[in-house]
């Protein structure tokens, strides 16, 4: 058989799983020295993981060329889910906000609004779960920057302490969501090696709550 | 201005020799294995009216539609799906026929997926719809026709079966607004955990949001069953269960064996399903290969309420495995190149026409000169050149060798 093949996102989500596969007692040695190499074998060669950027992961999952995947709920949102999401793994805890200039009323007046985001289709979701129209524009880095600039009224984006807005005279106006870590499947490999995906999402469920 | 001639749109290709071959073979596979079963052939248009795929009961979303107005600025659309032509062309056309009706097809469907995925939005489906009957007999005959039809060509399937009754009775069942059942049929589908816990962390507790919160993990084997069975607070969903059982023990006693599962988390992906619902999954492919079910609801949308049962197979992802795999047949160059010398065009034809007869595939020279036609039949590996004039020669072309050698 074949090794189950996780797609895992770079940087910190990457840190948190080595983590918690290493509370599992699974050989993450190869993933630890990975050097420049992108598949790495884990636990023995029981899995194989693929490093990614979060988005690529969902691309991944869904094509069914990685059966797993650990991806923040944020990119899911604005990605959007043809897999199963099947375990929240409680690591890389934020949330997705509205934020504007402080002491302004965002919701006051009758203009429609306009909004800078990393996230267009988080923005847009929102927007239109409230019925309002809004002009949205994407921005690639430093959203913060939007409605300092005068460029728009304010911003959808993720909000870990606030530190950063607080420090830009910028507040949190709603917040719209919880962001966490997510184990996403791909819907065949699930049907296909039920019991394999399985007995891995009850283990990393286990360890998450440190009953291991 | 930028001129798109030399593209064709995100989300089509054009099939080149070896692809065409694997897709009409899969085609014929398994279309022979429908006609075989007494289905016959039907082809609706390409374009049909909005209305026939209006979303609230096909499950199709609007933008996924690709549209464009008729001469009289009505909104048409490019085909999304078989099953809604197929139930209007019953219910307007063959409503008195004697039943079970039984149909099959093999036409593209068109989908507007979202940009840059790699997803076609033009896939060949061939399928089956059996119309105006229902029960057992009916259930099994067409599962059994799509695990034949799939045996032939991805032999290596797993088959789902599920009921989009469960999720229905037990909603009905909850305090819930249209909306909050949605999202927890969404949670339900997409197997999200998390999400659905804290829909129904919001409801008081009972018996039923038990139910609903154990739906997306009843799936697996036989077992599933007796874990359900605690689920079934009504005699329709008990009913249900012993329907879906008695099927399963069926199927296993067909052959299935442990390529069958049971999900009852299986909440319809289209909206017209309402009764059972069925997918195959191969290795080779992410999505499901096969999509069906039980649609006994959807005629009375067209005013000739009949009960059906019908599936599609992804005819393109199946070709892809068989290319993949290495199996597919090749495109093979010609048996002969017949070539006529000048003034023995017509006769050099009609000695094609004769080894054609024969059951040889023949190239037609139509170069002035010998050489020309010698060379040509090296370039594209073709054996053997007929030559036609007062008598005719045979030549062997050497594949590999660099002299031609008369015969």
């Amino acid at each position: 058989m074949k090794p189950l093949r996780i797609a895992l996102t770079k940087g910190r989500l990457e840190k948190d799983t080595v983590a918690l596969f290493e509370k599992i007692g699974f050989d993450c040695t190869a993933l630890k020295n990975k050097g420049r190499k992108l598949i790495l074998p884990v636990g023995g060669h029981q899995f194989e993981v693929v490093l990614a950027k979060a988005a690529d992961v969902i691309t991944y999952v869904e094509h069914g060329v990685c059966d797993l995947g650990i991806v923040g709920k944020d990119t899911i949102l604005e990605m959007g889910n043809s897999f199963y999401e099947v375990l929240d793994l409680g690591f890389g805890k934020c949330k997705f906000a509205l934020a504007g200039p402080k002491g302004t009323d965002f919701f006051g007046g009758y203009s429609a609004k306009t909004i800078a985001s990393k996230y267009p289709n988080v923005a847009r979701n929102f927007f239109e779960s409230k019925g309002m129209d809004v002009r949205i524009i994407k921005i690639e880095g430093s959203v913060e920057l939007a409605p300092l600039l005068g460029l728009s009224d304010a911003i959808v984006d993720i909000v870990e302490t606030g530190s950063t807005l607080k420090e830009n005279g910028l507040e949190v106006i709603e917040t719209i969501c919880d962001v966490s870590a997510r184990l996403i499947v791909n819907a065949a490999s699930l049907k296909l090696r039920k019991a394999e995906i399985e007995d891995l999402a009850e283990k990393m469920d286990r360890a998450k709550e440190g009953k291991l | 201005m930028k001129k798109y001639n030399k593209i064709t749109p995100e989300g089509t290709r054009d099939l080149l020799f070896e692809e065409c071959l694997v897709r009409r073979h899969v085609e014929k596979t398994l279309t022979d294995v429908f006609s075989a079963r007494g289905f016959n052939e039907v082809v609706t248009p390409g374009l049909e009216f909005y209305d026939v795929f209006d979303p609230e009961f096909s499950g199709i979303g609007q933008e996924v539609m690709y549209k464009m107005s008729d001469k009289r600025g009505r909104l048409v659309v490019m085909r999304p799906d078989s099953t809604l032509p197929i139930a209007r062309l019953v219910a307007t056309r063959l409503q008195n026929l004697p039943k079970p009706i039984r149909l099959f097809y093999t036409q593209p469907i068109y989908r507007n997926n979202t940009a840059l995925t790699g997803r076609s939005d033009e896939t060949v489906q061939t399928g089956i719809e059996m119309l105006g009957a229902q029960g057992m007999r009916v259930d099994l005959e067409v599962i059994v026709t799509a695990v034949e039809a799939l045996n032939r060509c991805v032999p290596n399937f797993r088959f789902e079966l599920g009921h989009a009754g469960f999720f229905r009775a037990l909603a009905e069942q909850l305090p819930i607004s249209e909306d909050q059942r949605e999202d927890i049929r969404q949670a339900i589908e997409s197997k999200n955990y998390a999400a659905l816990n804290t829909i129904l962390d919001g409801l008081a507790p009972s018996r039923q949001v038990t139910a609903m919160r154990s739906l997306p993990r009843l799936f697996g084997g036989e077992e599933v069953f007796d874990r359900a069975a605690s689920f079934c607070l009504d005699e329709k969903s008990a009913n249900t269960l012993t329907y879906l059982h008695d099927l399963y023990r069926a199927l296993i006693q067909f052959g299935l064996g442990d390529k069958i599962i049971v999900d009852l988390g299986l909440v319809q992906r289209n909206d017209y399903y309402t009764n059972i619902v069925f997918s195959a999954y191969v290795e080779e492919c992410g999505d499901a290969v096969l999509l069906g079910g039980r649609y006994d609801e959807l005629l009375k949308r067209f005013d000739t309420p009949m009960p059906a049962i019908g599936f599609a197979i992804n005819v393109d992802a199946i070709s892809k495995i068989l290319l993949g795999s290495g199996k597919a047949e090749k495109v093979l160059p010609a048996d002969v190149l017949v070539h006529g010398e000048t003034g023995f065009e017509i006769q050099a034809l009609q000695y094609a026409s004769e080894l054609v007869q024969k059951g040889l595939k023949c190239e037609n020279s139509i170069f002035e000169e010998r050489s020309k036609a010698l060379e040509y039949a090296k370039i594209c590996g073709i054996k053997r050149v007929d030559c036609i004039g007062n008598t005719m020669e045979s030549i062997a072309i050497a594949q590999d060798g660099e002299n031609y050698e008369a015969t």
